[in-house]
């Protein structure tokens, strides 16, 4: 039986603790009293993956089972989630791949012919070849692939997308003209984490620019209180209401997967164990790899952190009609992520590790940093944030990675030109955004190589708007201080300088909590 | 007895040389003391401006406004007393009748001049004045005096006294000897002992360019030569008969054609020694131009003069301008006898002697009150002289001068990078100080040995005759000057003003200063209203050359961009690599990795050597590739390759161009498909086309000569002519050497992340440099589909 995520309190017996900080981790002696929030070991997972997936298809809540709604002559589109889920990359076999493996199944019994596999990147940059391949398997890529039946979803092909009218709000629906005008859209998902999933699959992985402008923006972002709770995150609340009338023209068939804890594979699980516990293995392996990272070139500290892949188990699989599963899938999330923390408190800290959705085989670049840290981890909250209104946020990453300029090209001109200029999201928003989303050059990029789209930035910095609202102090440990105060925060050298800097703020003795993730962890703020 | 003024008074006086340093002086001191005295000015017309204006715009100096003034402004006074005479030494005028005196102190004041003009303006210019004035005088009544210099005595040594200078070098077959020099090394020049050597050299260093660039560099080094050739044999020459150099030799030689004329004529001859600034008129310090000693005094206040080759007690033999007028004046109102030339020394050595040691301590005494703060980095540091004696001082340079050649030949070679490119600059300003040195030295070695001492028996005579208030205003005894205070309180602030003026000026500039490029103003909205603004900004123009020029009026601009090392962090090697590797399993990699590398270092030399032979050999190793397969990999693969090695600050310069409504124009001697994925950025791409046989089937040869070097600028120019461009408002963006031809051909030359060679070129032409860093980021592996997923 694995334990519950559970609240230390700092005492002179605790151990320095893992901090991530980028392409490394640190061990770091928190003040005595410093509460460390850590997440719940992993659940236990489905005995037989294939029978669980099978079960789930033949048994759907609120709809018909798979079999029923394939006939033959009937267009069928698959759309699943893009590399950005989850993170780590899965272990091969992807669980997308063998879900689509049963649906395809399923269709090819019931004679099913016009089938299309759509990767539901929105504007994420295109997958390569063999990302594509890993996700949905060595089978299902080769019988569609090379036909031209297994792409990405291109939001700046104008000609295939659908306009499928407004919401009552005057949202704009625009998604993929293919799968609008299908006769079953069958949606597989990996929902990570709570905030994935949904009417977010695809009311957001299969929308054009017209369609997302609409939520995400400043203004709405700033609202989302916390994007991890849909219940009271503006942004569901427009993608739920574009869902609900993308149902009224297309059928959807949402098939969601929840995932356990392990992100780690050995022998880098000790990064998952409470420090205190660590065997003389765990010791040893991390020794190595400290004296490792100490000397290998930032190349090699690359390749050995992007080439981790999680060993996840699947926890559960739910078919059917979007809100009846999403219900269960949300069940199941908070299982695996849910720690209850009692109040608020002056200081939160937060290591930033090298991955995000948006660094995939790709650099953290200081934006995608900002985002990890003041959009997701920040965010992973239920109820109110883990730091009071006006407190102090601190962060870890050097912020040296610097930018793929392949992957991310319009983020340089965003650093270089928009951010020098203002750091508020409002702002930048108003003034730059529409600019940047209709710049032929990076939908050029995005539409034939592997960029984001111009507007991404933009989407980076909105989802940090909720924290700079909230919080009066962002410091980063151990970060490049001319880099930090682009962004419009302070570096500091050390967890003592920075809690020295923002005693001006929190007062000398603060209350401090410390969000011990990597693995995924949801604070349940009472 | 008569004051200098009484006796001159009524006096009409031809002045040559008024535009110089002592004439402008004399001038103002002859008008400002000597109110009876009428002069006419002979001056050059230069360029548009006439003789007469050149002398409206000398009387307006500062120093003349006491007289301009009571004369009620300058052309009052020209009219009343200054008369201008239109004309030049080397073609003399006929000169106005009734002139009671002519001052001749025009000359060549350079130490080192080239040996014709050397001859030409010392002994020609002198005797063709003289022939002038025997025209209009031939009752001998106008007194002649002419100003020389003490160091006439060569490489005399000890006493030297007022009276001629003794040996008997042909005049006529050295002046015939020297005149004929110019032609001589000239044709010399165009030899192939001199001409070779120099060409192999260009070609050794521009071959990458281009032969026309190396033939212009050849040229270039042909004029220098003669013009060293043309100082190096008169020194000699000068030399071989005792003299210290060829300015010294033909002064000599202009003597003695003054004595010639003294025979039957009244003459003064008057020798100054080193002129300085002004003692007391008409202000203390009052200076005009650099004269001798303040190069040195310059160098040694900014910390670059190590050491001198002079021995401590030698002496220095200055005298401020102001006594040397003052001599000239009174040697003027008192004109010897006919047939009988005088002599003065106008010097201080005699009587009041300045050591080096003095002069180092007092100039340094100044500097430790008063330093340079040029840069940012506070004083800088004096160096301490200990006049080793000029043996050490010349073995110093010539080890100095060695070991910066040895470190101009590595660093010439050294692969580029930021370190290369400070250590280029570094070592091009301490090459500068060694060619200044060397120079300087050079120069002044003979002066700094020269253990002379002027007698001014003579013109102490000459002063001692006149009356107390003639002494006060005409004063030259140079015992007076107090040294200590001449050198600390007048000429070492006089000297250094201008420069810390100038330092201050820079600084300024220096603050204000942007750093690299200027950003480009967009096209402005009126001229296309119905575009979004966005749309025109960054429009793509994937549509061609043609169509644009039709529908928008012609671009005034373009802007021109090298690829490979400008644009992006790679090369023809790697891209071909990237090409082949990928169609060839791990074996054939390794073997084929293995084969390339074996043939680096001969693609480096011929890299070196030329570089469309170097591409040509690169572009053999496609034959036998089908060009299709090669666009559709260049196309799935090498998209990505040459977009992560993209510099962003070149895409986005590229772009401002675009919204500047410029037309952008991207040059590589690259093959095409490569260039595929930066094609939207560009108006046209101008790119290598490999050759192919009726299947499909690259030849290994290429359809046409690869653009490179020289080529670059020719095809930028017909380019430009059929576009409507003007090349002198466009840009041009290349990193390396053999780019030259191209950042030549347009008015805004930029180099990014320059060779050492370029850099060179770049500082010396004040061009833009900047430093687009394309990322290193880990994409840059030899799998770009990435190998785990």
């Amino acid at each position: 039986m694995s334990r519950p995520g559970f609240v230390l309190e700092v005492d002179d017996r605790t151990p320095p603790l893992i901090v991530h900080e980028g392409l490394g981790f640190r061990l770091e002696s928190f003040p005595l009293g410093t509460r460390v929030v850590y997440p719940p070991e992993s659940i236990p997972t489905v005995p037989d993956v294939e029978e669980a997936i099978r079960d789930a298809l033949l048994h759907p809540h609120d709809c018909e089972p798979l079999p029923e709604l394939l006939r033959p002559g009937m267009r069928l589109t698959i759309a699943f989630d893009d590399l950005s889920l989850p993170l780590p990359t899965m272990r091969a076999p992807d669980i997308r791949g063998r879900i689509i493996e049963q649906v395809l199944t399923m269709a090819a019994e019931a004679g099913v012919d016009d089938v299309q596999l759509i990767a539901a990147n929105a504007l994420h940059r295109r997958m390569t070849a063999a990302e594509l391949k890993h996700i949905v398997g060595e089978r299902v890529f080769r019988s569609f692939y090379p036909q031209g039946q297994l792409y990405n979803f291109d939001a700046e092909d104008r000609d295939n997308l659908a306009h499928l009218g407004t919401t009552d709000k005057g949202e704009d629906v625009e998604i993929s003209k293919r799968a609008a005008e299908s006769d079953l859209l069958v949606y597989v998902n990996v929902n990570l984490v709570a905030m994935d999933g949904g009417h977010k699959s695809v009311g957001i992985g299969l929308a054009s620019y017209t369609s997302l402008r609409h939520h995400h923006n400043a203004k709405t972002m700033v609202q989302s209180r916390s994007f991890m709770d849909h219940k009271h995150s503006e942004m569901h609340h427009s993608a739920w209401r574009m869902g609900r009338l993308i149902k009224e023209h297309v059928k959807v068939f949402q098939i969601e997967t929840t995932l356990d804890n392990n992100v780690f594979p050995k022998p880098y699980d000790f990064l998952m164990k409470r420090e205190w516990e660590w065997s003389v293995k765990d010791q040893a392996s991390m020794l190595a790899m400290r004296r490792g990272l100490a000397v290998a070139p930032a190349k090699l500290r690359h390749k050995m952190f992007h080439d981790l892949r999680g060993a996840y188990g699947l926890t559960g699989v739910n078919a059917g009609e979007v809100e009846a599963v999403h219900e269960r899938t949300l069940e199941k999330v908070h299982q695996q992520h849910l720690v209850e923390v009692q109040g608020q408190s002056d200081v939160l800290v937060m290591g930033v590790p090298y991955l995000g959705p948006y660094n995939v085989g790709s650099s953290m670049n200081p934006i995608l940093a900002t985002c990890m840290g003041l959009g997701y981890y920040f965010n992973s909250y239920r109820g109110q944030p883990v730091v009071r209104k006006g407190g102090a946020v601190i962060l870890y990453h050097p912020l040296n990675e610097g930018f793929n300029q392949l992957h991310h090209p319009s983020y340089v001109d965003f650093y270089e030109e928009v951010l020098a200029e203002s750091t508020d999201p409002a702002v930048v928003g108003a003034k730059y955004e529409q600019q940047f989303a209709e710049d032929p050059w990076y939908i050029h990029l995005y539409r034939t190589s592997h960029a984001y789209h111009g507007v991404h930035p933009f989407y980076m910095w909105y989802w940090a708007a909720h924290a700079m609202d909230h919080v009066d102090e962002v410091i980063w440990v151990g970060a490049d201080r001319r880099v930090a105060s682009r962004l419009g925060f302070r570096a500091a050298s050390t967890l003592a300088d920075a809690l020295e800097m923002a005693s001006g703020t929190v007062g000398t003795s603060p209350s401090i909590t410390y969000l011990h993730n990597p693995p995924h962890l949801l604070a349940d703020v009472r | 007895m008569a004051s200098v003024a009484d006796r001159l008074s009524g006096r009409h006086v031809l002045l040559t040389g008024v535009t110089g340093f002592v004439g402008e002086a004399l001038l103002q001191l002859l008008l400002a003391e000597v109110p009876g005295v009428r002069v006419t000015v002979l001056v050059r017309p230069k360029g548009s401006t006439s003789a007469a204006s050149r002398t409206a715009a000398l009387l307006g100096k500062p120093i003349f406004a006491p007289v301009v003034e009571s004369a009620g402004g300058v052309e009052a006074l020209m009219a009343a007393r200054v008369g201008v005479l239109e004309g030049d030494l080397a073609d003399v005028p006929p000169l106005p009748a009734g002139l009671d005196a002519v001052v001749h102190c025009a000359g060549d004041v350079s130490f080192d001049p080239p040996v014709d003009e050397g001859f030409r303006t010392n002994v020609v210019g002198t005797r063709d004045l003289i022939r002038r004035i025997q025209e209009v005088d031939p009752e001998h009544r106008v007194h002649y005096v002419h100003i020389s210099t003490a160091y006439v005595a060569g490489r005399r040594r000890g006493s030297i006294p007022e009276g001629a200078v003794e040996h008997d070098v042909d005049l006529e077959a050295e002046l015939a000897w020297g005149l004929a020099q110019r032609t001589e090394i000239e044709h010399r020049s165009r030899g192939t002992d001199v001409l070779e050597p120099e060409r192999r050299k260009a070609e050794k260093a521009h071959s990458r360019a281009g032969l026309l660039t190396a033939a212009s560099a050849t040229e270039a080094a042909r004029k220098d030569w003669v013009k060293a050739e043309l100082v190096r044999v008169g020194t000699e020459r000068a030399r071989s008969l005792g003299w210290t150099d060829c300015y010294t030799f033909t002064k000599a030689l202009g003597e003695r054609v003054v004595e010639a004329h003294g025979a039957t004529a009244r003459v003064s001859i008057v020798r100054p020694s080193i002129i300085e600034s002004a003692l007391v008129k008409p202000h203390p310090g009052w200076i005009e131009g650099f004269k001798m000693a303040e190069p040195l005094i310059l160098a040694y206040g900014r910390g670059e003069l190590p050491e001198f080759p002079a021995a401590a007690d030698t002496i220095v033999d200055i005298v401020p301008v102001d006594h040397v007028v003052a001599a000239i004046v009174a040697v003027l109102a008192h004109p010897p006898e006919a047939g009988a030339p005088a002599y003065f020394h106008v010097s201080s050595g005699d009587r009041n002697p300045l050591t080096f040691r003095q002069l180092y301590g007092n100039v340094r005494a100044y500097f430790d009150e008063h330093p340079f703060v040029a840069g940012d980095r506070g004083a800088a540091r004096l160096p301490d002289w200990r006049f080793p004696g000029a043996q050490s001082v010349e073995r110093l340079l010539v080890t100095s001068e060695r070991a910066h050649k040895v470190a101009d030949y590595v660093i010439g070679r050294t692969p580029r990078s930021d370190r290369a490119r400070d250590l280029a600059r570094k070592l091009d300003q301490q090459g500068r100080r060694l060619q200044f040195l060397r120079r300087y030295l050079d120069l002044y070695h003979e002066y700094a040995q020269a253990e002379l001492r002027f007698s001014d028996a003579h013109t102490l005579a000459l002063h001692q005759s006149l009356s107390v208030e003639d002494r006060e205003r005409f004063a030259f005894d140079t015992a007076v000057v107090d040294w200590e205070h001449y050198l600390r309180e007048v000429h070492c602030p006089a000297v250094t003003a201008p420069v810390r003026r100038m330092d201050e000026a820079r600084r300024a500039r220096k603050r204000n200063a942007d750093l690299g490029l200027r950003p480009l103003e967009p096209r402005s909205a009126s001229a296309e209203p119905d575009r979004p603004r966005a749309e025109r900004a960054w429009s793509v123009g994937t549509e061609g050359v043609g169509s644009e020029a039709t529908s928008t009026p012609l671009p005034s601009a373009a802007a021109f961009f090298d690829m490979d090392g400008t644009l992006l962090s790679s090369n023809v090697i790697e891209t071909y690599l990237w090409l082949r590797l990928r169609e060839q399993t791990g074996s054939e990699r390794f073997t084929e990795l293995g084969r390339m590398a074996a043939r680096l270092p001969g693609l480096v030399r011929a890299e070196r050597r030329e570089r469309s032979a170097f591409l040509r050999s690169v572009y053999r190793e496609y034959a036998g590739a089908r060009l299709d397969e090669l666009e559709a990999v260049a196309d799935a693969h090498l998209t990505d390759h040459v977009l992560a090695r993209l510099s962003p600050d070149a895409v986005r310069r590229i772009r401002e161009h675009r919204a500047a409504g410029h037309h952008t124009v991207l040059i590589t001697g690259a093959i095409r498909p490569l260039t595929r994925p930066l094609a939207p950025l560009f108006d046209h791409v101008e790119a290598a086309e490999l050759a192919v046989d009726e299947r499909g089937v690259c030849t290994g040869h290429l359809a046409s000569s690869p653009l490179v070097g020289e080529s670059r600028a020719a095809w930028m120019r017909q380019y430009a002519a059929a576009h409507g461009i003007d090349l002198a408002a466009s840009y041009g963006y290349a990193d390396s050497h053999s780019d030259l031809p191209l950042l030549e051909a347009v008015g805004r030359p930029v180099a990014v992340r320059p060779d050492v060679p370029l850099f060179r070129h770049a500082r010396q032409h004040r061009w833009t440099i900047v430093d687009w860093s394309s990322s290193t980021a880990s994409t840059r592996t030899l799998n770009p589909a990435g190998d785990a997923r």
